[in-house]
């Protein structure tokens, strides 16, 4: 696909609010991408102009905020609107190797959704979530930088242009706890590995796998990000849109050049050139 | 028919806030021994009977009030 | 009584109330039956009007009065004052202050920032989340009608000590501890839900918020030259859309409730004065607002706040010089049964009154039903200068909107504080300094926020360049401003702090008021940005005792002197009086916004110290001025002697101080405030995890003076060791105080004076740390 082919299909609803910073992460690069609200797919009451399909893009982000008020669960309501009216074709979207991409809310969608984990790769969707985001250990909101180390050996396509082996995003949430089902926590954990779909975990600064607050939400296996079987969908908790350019990072004036490249932007160069191949 | 549904965490999954408040109220001087949240939604529905009724809120908690991996519904009938 | 009332035949509820042949005592008692909080003098004008008229007054003519001629609305009791002594100081940049519910400044060729403050005290006393909430969603819809995007938030907040004991709360008062965490909730909820980050503020801990905690709100916004909405109607025959949340019964009699003491009885009585916030609503309507304002598709906007309808439809008018009809069946209700009155002063959130040229009405109700947001038409701006209501075609209000909308103005009586005379002297060295700052840095007004800070998003928007915690992550200490970078394509920011110190302010109001200004423009200029403009949110008692006006008077004057002096004009403010109960009053407590303008945000600067090896050098003059100082409070010793500053001495200063950050390389930079020297280079070390020796013997005091003292105008650099020589020399040149104190070493905090060289404080980072650390968070687990 050429790079004037590319579009990038940001979802929100009411309460969705990194869509803009996360926009522009993609137009930085050169690439088109526009902030779609979920009514857009769907109501008669948006006028022809505003009206599109999921078939108009060729990747799908759910960015950060809080969705429908994170009431129920976070991304719960999202995920059942999302659903009922859109199930089929991002099921579709997936199985055609379009890339779907769900940041800290994003995240707790496509968990809410069943796409994450994404173990079975001709039922991209499941049926009930296998998977939960919970509250974290803290309960309390945190926003805080994180160190994540990358442990993906290839397969997830978001991450095949980051160089560095640790890499600082910024976390903001209430609800970011891995958990998987009681009793499944190793089977899980060894499937993910074993299917190449682990992709970051919380470390120290030394990069060690450490405890609170280097952990911020008690995640097991200290994970904060995994992808779907294929690898073609990715969902994480930490924002890398947050930090596109070296100054958002909290420590940029320790010794950095401000305008540099920051550690989040690799994820959206990643998916780029994913999309140029396809 | 209008019923209480409580969704609350399966045994075993730690509950932050639960330990949260009771160490709120611990620190207030309170000698509570356990604190647990749930949450309630107090559903009106049409129904031909309850064990239709309480079939549909099965549903409903399945497909959006509770997420299995970590949670479980019990309902209680109000009317 | 109920004979007063008599009940009009209409087909809903409606009351005429005689007051035509009314006695003074009869007017008293009118005003009381119907919570109207209006003053006997007040109640007569009224009166006097409807005489003219002909005709007695409706209730809810009555009700529009008491919202319109509130404390809360029209400033009665601070106006004068304020024209007096504050405003007028003019800058060319600055493009509208005072007039509307935000300030408008010249950001940079094609924008302008907005700046709003306000307090939320009184609804946040009696329910702290939904007080808080509501009070972020008034204050960002203050910056929105404007026209503009907001893009951070700040929340200074007072309660009483935290380790207040039951036994001792006054009846019916909440514990600062509930209160703190149900604020922190609030603002929380709401900031991190509409997804504008909450980028800095403050927490103050004092006996005497017990039983009135304050918590101010401010928020600053973005917005381009040529979009900027002004809050009045466009012109006659425009339409009046109300578009936002359904009102209902919450927040009756909010403004009034906020100018009248609380007492034991105000929690029953005000529960249906705080409004309940809908954070989902709030963000839509942000969003479809901004999108009408880009395609220009309005003629002014402003936001429902105090008052409601009833404020926000004559403020409207008044301000373009017209009046208008209003039709109150049309207006969407969260209830049935609601009476029209209650209609048009409810106080329900999330809402938003635009004047639209009809032939664009349809495409702006469009827009708003594209973000799924309930708007309709309820009115029409008229070409008469007389407000009238109707309700379902029944004329219930018929006025002449500058007789409402005017408002009344006191000049109210006042007498003045004397400290040194009614002061006492008990400052003293009582040496233990290494103790003292360690019992300084866990003082609950020092100690560290990040249990506060971290609940809230400070990143959302990804703008934020300088963050409230800085430092080593994970170790991150405090910093003086945050940075935001509000424009994708341009380096230039914007730098934001709230200041106030209300110890000094209570024992000198005037120079605690001037500290204050001082400390809010060493804040600014730490990070290396240039003073530009601030807001002013002034929380006192109840103006109608002379001593609380005297109070009020003399911050209003030193304020007025610093900012004129300074040339730092004030765009934007807020009053808040009767913040009193029989059991306290609140310490006076002029909070102040700060707003610098960063010409390149690569360059600006945070605390924390950066490598072993540079050198300290200490910026300022340190005298013995101890009064509301940190020493005073930890050693229990008492001082009158609030620390001077002047206008012109801070300008010298804050030039110099510019001029080094071009043309010296600052690796950081920290102000002086609570503790002096002591906490500000311990808070530099605790944030980088790097120690410093320091030698105080070139400083010229005692040396518990040198460490404590509280003395305005001062910061600390930190330099290359290579460079400090010539920065200490440019500063001299200057006639300024500047000298080198020490440098950046190892992992301990080494302090000595004198020739004997003993070390009086030689203590390991972690210790000093983990005493800053747990300060506050011990209280909340």
């Amino acid at each position: 696909m050429k790079p004037d082919e590319i579009r990038v299909a940001v979802l929100r609803i009411e309460g969705t609010n990194c869509e803009d910073e996360t926009v522009l992460a993609f137009k930085h690069l050169g690439v088109e991408a526009e902030a779609v609200h979920l009514k857009q797919f769907y109501s008669d009451s948006v006028p022809d102009r505003d009206r599109r399909s999921i078939w108009d893009y060729n990747c799908l982000v759910f960015p950060g905020g809080f969705s429908a008020g994170d009431y129920v669960r976070a991304g719960a309501i999202f995920s059942a609107r999302l659903k009922s009216v859109l199930r089929r074709d991002l099921e579709e979207f997936i199985k055609m190797d379009f890339p779907v991409l769900g940041i800290c809310n994003g995240f707790q969608i496509l968990t809410e959704l069943g796409v994450l984990p994404g173990f079975d790769e001709d039922r991209p969707i499941s049926d009930k979530p296998e998977m939960a985001l919970g509250i974290n250990d803290s309960s309390r909101f945190e926003c805080r930088p994180t160190f994540l180390r990358h442990e993906n050996r290839g397969n997830c396509i978001f991450t095949t242009k980051l160089e560095k082996e640790i890499v600082s995003f910024p976390v903001a949430h209430a609800e970011g706890k891995v958990i998987f089902p009681k009793g499944k926590e190793d089977e899980y954990f060894d499937m993910l590995t074993e299917n190449d779909q682990l992709v970051f975990r919380y470390v120290d600064a030394e990069g060690n796998y450490a405890g609170y607050p280097w952990n911020p939400n008690g995640s097991m296996f200290n994970i904060a990000g995994i992808c779907n079987v294929k690898g073609n969908v990715f969902g994480l908790m930490p924002h890398p849109e947050r930090v596109f350019w070296r100054y958002q990072h909290s420590d940029w004036n320790r010794g950095t050049k401000p305008e540099g490249a920051g550690d989040g932007r690799a994820i959206f160069e990643s998916v780029i050139e994913y999309l140029k191949r396809l | 028919m209008i019923a209480d549904v409580y969704i609350e965490l399966k045994e075993g999954v730690v509950d932050p806030e639960g330990e949260a408040t009771k160490k709120a109220l611990r620190l207030l001087g309170f000698n509570v021994r356990n604190v647990s949240t749930r949450k309630v939604f107090r559903i009106e529905l049409d129904a031909k009977s309850r064990e239709e009724a309480e079939k549909k809120i099965a549903e409903m908690c399945e497909r959006l009030l509770a997420n299995p991996v970590i949670q479980r519904y019990s309902i209680r009938w109000v009317d | 009584m109920l004979m007063r009332f008599r009940k009009v035949d209409v087909p809903f509820e409606l009351y005429e109330i005689e007051i035509l042949d009314a006695s003074d005592e009869e007017l008293e008692e009118i005003s009381r039956e119907l919570g109207l909080a209006l003053s006997l003098d007040e109640m007569r004008r009224i009166k006097a009007y409807f005489e003219k008229q002909g005709r007695n007054p409706y209730d809810i003519e009555l009700q529009s009065l008491a919202q319109a001629w509130s404390e809360h609305c029209c400033y009665k009791s601070s106006k004068y004052y304020l024209k007096q002594f504050l405003f007028g100081v003019d800058a060319e940049y600055v493009i509208s202050a005072i007039k509307e519910d935000a300030g408008v400044v010249e950001f940079d060729e094609n924008y302008a920032y907005v700046v709003a403050l306000e307090s939320h005290n009184h609804p946040s006393a009696i329910e702290p989340y939904g007080g808080a909430a509501t009070g972020i969603g008034g204050i960002l819809r203050d910056v929105l009608c404007m026209g503009a995007q907001p893009v951070a938030l700040l929340d200074p907040l007072f309660f009483g000590e935290p380790d207040t004991s039951f036994e001792k709360l006054p009846k019916g008062t909440k514990h600062p501890l509930y209160l703190l965490s149900g604020v922190v909730a609030g603002i929380r909820d709401y900031g991190n839900r509409v997804g504008i980050p909450t980028v800095a503020g403050m927490v103050f801990f004092d006996e005497a918020y017990i039983t009135n905690c304050l918590v101010n709100v401010g928020c600053v916004g973005i917005v381009r030259k040529d979009r900027i909405i002004h809050s009045r109607a466009g012109n006659a025959g425009d339409l009046f859309v109300l578009a936002g949340g359904a009102t209902g019964r919450d927040g009756i009699h909010g403004v009034t409730f906020a100018s009248a003491e609380l007492d034991e009885s105000s929690e029953e009585e005000a529960r249906s004065a705080v409004q309940l916030g809908n954070p989902i609503m709030k963000e839509p309507l942000i969003h479809a607002c901004l999108e009408i304002v880009e395609k220009s598709l309005l003629t002014g906007m402003k936001d429902l706040g105090g008052g409601g309808l009833s404020c926000v439809v004559g403020e409207m008018a008044l301000a373009a010089g017209f009046g208008a009809e209003v039709w109150l069946e049309k207006v969407h209700l969260k209830e049935v049964g609601m009476s029209p009155w209650e209609i048009w002063v409810s106080e329900s959130q999330e809402r938003m009154m635009l004047t639209v040229h009809p032939k664009h009405v349809d495409e702006v109700l469009s827009i708003f039903a594209k973000w799924d947001v309930p708007a309709v038409v309820v009115g029409r701006v008229m070409d008469e200068k007389v407000l009238r209501v109707f309700y379902n075609g029944h004329k219930i209000y018929e006025m002449d909107i500058e007789f409402v909308s005017g408002g009344v103005e006191y000049c109210r009586p006042y007498v003045s504080k004397k400290p040194e005379v009614e002061g006492r002297e008990e400052i003293r060295d009582i040496g233990k300094y290494e103790e003292l700052l360690l019992a300084m840095l866990g003082h609950p007004n020092v100690a560290s926020r990040e249990w506060i800070v971290r609940q809230y998003d400070h990143e959302v928007r990804a703008a934020t360049v300088i963050k409230p915690l800085q430092g080593m992550v994970n170790r991150e200490g405090h910093g003086d401003a945050a940075v935001i970078k509000p424009l994708p394509n341009s380096w230039r920011g914007l730098a934001l702090t709230a200041d106030v110190n209300p110890w000094m302010a209570k024992i000198d109001p005037y120079w605690g008021t001037a500290s204050s200004f001082d400390e809010m423009v060493r804040n600014l200029v730490a990070v290396g940005s240039i003073p530009h403009s601030f807001a002013d949110c002034l929380n006192f008692g109840n103006p109608e005792k002379p001593e609380r006006m005297g109070e009020f008077v003399e911050s209003v004057k030193a304020l007025g002197w610093m900012a004129r002096g300074f040339a730092l004009p004030c765009v934007s403010g807020n009053v808040s009086l009767y913040n009193e109960t029989p059991h306290a009053s609140v310490a006076p407590t002029p909070t102040l916004m700060g707003i610098g303008i960063v010409e390149d945000v690569r360059r600006a600067v945070t605390a924390d110290f950066k490598k072993d090896g540079n050198a300290i050098v200490l910026i300022g003059e340190t005298q013995p001025e101890f009064g509301g100082s940190l020493y005073s409070k930890v050693t229990g010793m008492k001082s009158s002697y609030v620390p001077r500053t002047s206008p012109e001495r801070l300008k010298a200063y804050v030039k110099a101080m510019l001029e080094a950050f071009s043309s010296f390389k600052i690796h950081a930079c920290h102000d002086l405030a609570e503790g002096g020297l002591a906490v500000a280079v311990a808070e530099m070390c605790i944030a980088s995890g790097l120690g410093a020796d320091l030698d105080l013997s070139s400083l010229d005091s005692q040396s518990f003076v040198k460490l404590f003292s509280e003395s305005n105008t001062r910061w600390l650099v930190e330099v290359g060791s290579g460079d400090a020589e010539k920065l200490v020399e440019f500063f001299r040149e200057g006639q300024l105080k500047a000298e080198i104190i020490g440098f950046v070493s190892g992992h301990e905090l080494r302090v000595k004076d004198g020739k004997d060289g003993r070390k009086f404080i030689d203590v390991e980072i972690e210790k000093l740390d983990s005493a800053w650390r747990n300060g506050l968070a011990r209280f909340l687990g």
